[in-house]
């Protein structure tokens, strides 16, 4: 074989497996949801919206529309993105507000029915400010939790009065849970979790959505 | 006794089983595209993955199961099976034995295939263990790259604990694709080239023992390979390489790929094993005794025997896992009564055998490469043999130590503490055959002899700290940091890596006939050695100050340190690439010819031409002596690689008519 023949025939080669390789990492790699960013902070404070619901739209969410999922409002367009990941600015404070569209799903442990992290120590369930909520008994039902353990937040989120299955739902037949916490002044980025395991038909319920980036945990990336 | 001992002069043709008589005409020639190939292999994979899924979708579509967690393991999993049979059936694996079934001849005979020249045979299912041993060559290396790739992901991501290239996840999962293609893809990295290529030409065989195995062993790696990659395309796996349950059994479906990939592997590994301990057991020849045994074979055939015993464990116990994710079983669920420490134990069966499966095969390199560049016989060939067969012996004691800090049973922590401390005295052992070896030789420090030597430098530092580790109390205040990251690393790429490296410069010019150039070698020699100590050495005090394994981010004041290991890693990797453009200038285009003995080695294999010619001896050789007799007076030729006609089968026939072991 001629030497010609030798390197064209090695540069096709490596073309294709290092084509192969990078289009797989590639796809991995850039594959994972948006995130929404409220970096431009007003007055030194952001406010953050999103709703969880227990499946979704097949069009808006493709990959797992049965899977119970999380939405965050985007600030700039007011569009509901299906994603968990956010960017706010560190050292402020930020109001979140959670729109329930899931039913109840009592907590295995009931330490996670306590409000921790927030500031004042307490959510808000409609207007009211709770506690500590008996996720078996009520008066308040809890279907998630929206957790940052790093920064020791944990807040259970109120379920919904009913179940929407087509999210990101827009009805008024949701649930409203309201509470604030100051970001750090370290940038970096924070996980954030759902705590109650509502991965149907998982292993005890912590697998698929419990695990996946868009749909029960997510990054708050805070920036300086 | 040697049961290819016939001369082939003295054969008569004949009408080779299921084939073609000797004088029926050829069949006409298909096109190429019409040959099997890696082309058709892909097309059988892409129908077989197609037909799996479908059929999974049909069969577990509507479980309450599948439609509430919308993800159909049951249709992943028959994919991947049906899309590696389909790459099978694609390269014709199966192709001959339909034929041999159903009484039809044969497309070509096995001689016929070898002797099939040029490129293509490398992309084809080829019973030449000369050609399956490079085919491994460029797998293995292909798969080190990978794996490699994903280190510098890695390190790059720890060059800082609070900017992040990578999310946590993603993080998790390139440290979970990393371990895996290193630890599962890499079993095979010296076995597979080197192992299959020289070991008949070492012993004096004229091929393996069963070469259709041969090549199914290899040509399961790619599919394996494939498979494991794919787990990106569904999220990666959060679990590392050791697959922990329940993690395992609830994550998404990247963790199918690692239960498939990993037990295609486990699969191609008891093949391999297996035609190993076949052909060194039944393929001597004449004269070659067990005390003429290269020390290589020793190592390949102990490692064979930890293949065999061991990989069998690690296929059922993935098997368990698919039946969990899948028809949900509970054998890893505790609270359906099944067990998590199931898992672990049948793991770490084969895991740490597995870590010997890794370097059993560098003892044998570098004990190899020795006497010929210290032109001195091997120092204590017995006990270097001994050391093997205690090592893998041992292996199978000392599990549980991966395990001191789960929970298990206190009392067991003593005895697994013993056993894991008694496998250094075997390990020990190496290294004094090694000493024996230095002592007043004159040593030529050629690229081989480099690599050796940095071999048991860095071997050295991986063991002593292993011995460390072994210590329950050290192990508990150490376990799941960066200490126990280093140390591993130094026994795996610091002696598995470097062996490969020392074997693959000493024995390239045998099996391509072409000589890596050497001051490239050098080159790459001392900055591997280099920046592998810059990048390991500082992560055992990294350790130490408590930075814990598999986590992306880290206390702020480890930051310089790791910034010194991110760079130097990424001077590890250029030199790396130093050895690929080394690899490729020299076998691609300058191509300097060595077809000689460039190192004046006694190994039998060094006695043919390189590369060795179709069926590597005219005649199968008689071994008159050991291979390491460098500097003996008066020492005898290795072999007779020209006995006269009938001798060899009259030395058997008088043999077993006295009733003699043959």
């Amino acid at each position: 074989m001629s030497l010609a023949a030798r390197v064209t025939t090695l540069i096709v080669a490596v073309l294709a497996v290092v084509g192969g390789v990078i289009f797989v990492v590639a796809h991995y790699l850039l594959g994972g949801p948006p995130t929404v960013d409220f970096a431009a902070a007003t007055s030194g404070q952001v406010n953050v919206t999103m709703q969880t619901d227990a499946s979704s739209d097949p069009a808006t969410v493709p990959d797992h529309p049965t899977w119970v999922s999380y939405f965050i409002k985007s600030p700039a367009s007011g569009s509901w993105v299906h994603t968990t990941l956010f960017q706010v600015p560190a050292h402020t404070r930020v109001n979140v507000t959670i729109l329930g569209y899931d039913g109840s799903t009592p907590v295995r442990n009931q330490v996670w029915g306590q409000v921790s992290g927030t500031t004042g120590g307490v959510a808000d369930y409609g207007g009211k400010p709770v506690k500590t909520v008996n996720g078996w008994n009520g008066p308040y039902l809890i279907q998630h939790t929206f957790a940052i353990p790093s920064l020791n937040l944990s807040v259970p989120v109120e379920a919904g009065p009913a179940t929407c299955t087509t999210g990101p739902c827009t009805n008024n037949q949701h649930s409203t849970t309201t509470f604030s916490f100051m970001t750090p002044a370290q940038p970096g980025a924070y996980r954030w979790q759902c705590f109650v395991p509502c991965g149907l038909s998982y292993l005890d319920g912590n697998g698929g959505p419990m695990q996946t980036f868009g749909y029960m945990t997510g990054n708050m990336q805070v920036v300086s | 006794m040697a049961i290819d001992m016939q001369p082939e002069s003295d054969r008569q043709p004949g009408r080779e089983p299921g084939g073609r008589e000797p004088d029926a005409p050829p069949p006409p020639a298909r096109p190429w595209w019409r040959r099997p190939a890696v082309h058709t292999a892909l097309a059988g994979a892409v129908i077989g993955y197609l037909l799996g899924h479908l059929l999974g979708n049909v069969i577990a579509g509507q479980y309450s199961q599948v439609v509430n967690s919308g993800q159909n393991d049951y249709a992943i999993v028959l994919g991947y099976v049906l899309g590696t049979l389909g790459w099978l059936a694609g390269l014709g694996v199966f192709s001959d034995l339909l034929r041999q079934m159903t009484g039809r001849p044969v497309h070509a005979t096995e001689e016929a295939r070898d002797a099939s020249a040029g490129l293509a045979r490398y992309f084809r299912y080829s019973l030449d263990h000369k050609v399956v041993g490079l085919q491994y060559l460029v797998g293995m290396i292909g798969f080190f790259l990978t794996g490699g790739l994903l280190a510098m992901a890695i390190r790059t991501e720890l060059l800082s604990p609070s900017y992040h290239v990578f999310s946590s996840a993603t993080y998790t999962a390139i440290v979970g694709e990393h371990g895996t293609m290193m630890m599962m893809m890499m079993s095979s990295l010296i076995l597979g080239p080197l192992g299959n290529y020289l070991l008949p030409l070492m012993i004096g065989s004229k091929r393996m023992a069963f070469p259709r195995i041969e090549a199914l062993s290899f040509w399961l790696t790619p599919a394996a390979y494939i498979v494991l990659l794919s787990g990106l395309m569904f999220g990666g796996f959060p679990f590392g390489w050791t697959g922990y349950a329940p993690l395992s059994v609830q994550a998404t479906q990247g963790a199918d790929a690692y239960a498939v990939a990993f037990g295609i592997m486990g699969i191609s590994l008891i093949l391999l094993g297996f035609n190993i301990i076949v052909t060194v057991i039944c393929y001597r020849a004449p004269g070659m005794h067990w005390g003429r045994l290269p020390i290589f074979v020793w190592a390949m055939l102990t490692t064979s025997f930890l293949m065999v015993l061991a990989a069998p464990v690690l296929v059922g116990a993935m098997y368990m896992l698919i039946t969990d994710r899948t028809v949900q079983t509970a054998f890893f669920t505790d609270d359906l009564g099944g067990s998590s420490y199931l898992w672990e134990n049948l793991f770490w069966f084969f895991g740490h055998p597995e870590v010997y499966i890794l370097a059993l095969p560098g003892f044998g390199v570098v004990s190899e490469i020795l006497p010929v560049f210290c032109r001195k016989p091997l120092f204590g060939y017995k006990v270097a043999a001994a050391g093997m067969v205690g090592v893998t012996l041992l292996s199978f004691f000392v599990w549980q130590h991966h395990l001191f800090d789960s929970g298990i049973n206190p009392d067991m922590r003593p005895v697994f503490m013993l056993t894991t401390e008694l496998i250094s005295i075997p390990t020990g052992f190496i290294f004094l055959v090694a000493m024996g070896t230095f002592w007043k030789a004159k040593i030529r420090f050629t690229v081989p002899m480099l690599f050796a030597l940095g071999f048991y430098f860095n071997f050295l530092i991986g063991g002593i700290s292993g011995v460390y580790l072994s210590d329950v109390p050290a192990d508990t205040t150490e376990h799941g940091t960066f200490f126990v990251m280093a140390h591993f690393h130094y026994t795996i790429m610091g002696g598995l890596i470097f062996a490969f490296m020392a074997g693959l410069y000493y024995w390239l010019p045998k099996m391509m006939g072409i000589r890596l150039n050497q001051t490239l070698g050098k080159i790459h020699f001392w900055t591997m050695f280099v920046f592998f100590n810059a990048t390991f050495l500082p992560l055992f005090a990294v350790g130490m100050a408590g930075q814990p394994r598999r986590v992306y981010t880290y206390a702020r004041s480890l930051e310089t340190l790791n910034d010194w290991v991110s760079i130097s890693s990424f001077l590890l990797g250029v030199s790396i690439l130093i050895f690929v453009f080394n690899f490729v200038y020299s076998t691609v285009i300058a191509r300097v010819h060595e077809e000689g003995n460039p190192w004046n080695s006694r190994g039998l294999e060094w006695q043919v031409s390189s590369p060795p010619p179709p069926g590597n001896f005219a005649r199968v050789p008689v071994v008159l002596s050991g291979p390491y007799e460098y500097g003996v007076k008066d020492a005898p030729p290795v072999a007779d690689l020209d006995p006269p006609l009938g001798v060899i089968s009259n030395a058997y026939a008088a043999a077993a008519a006295e009733g003699a072991e043959v």
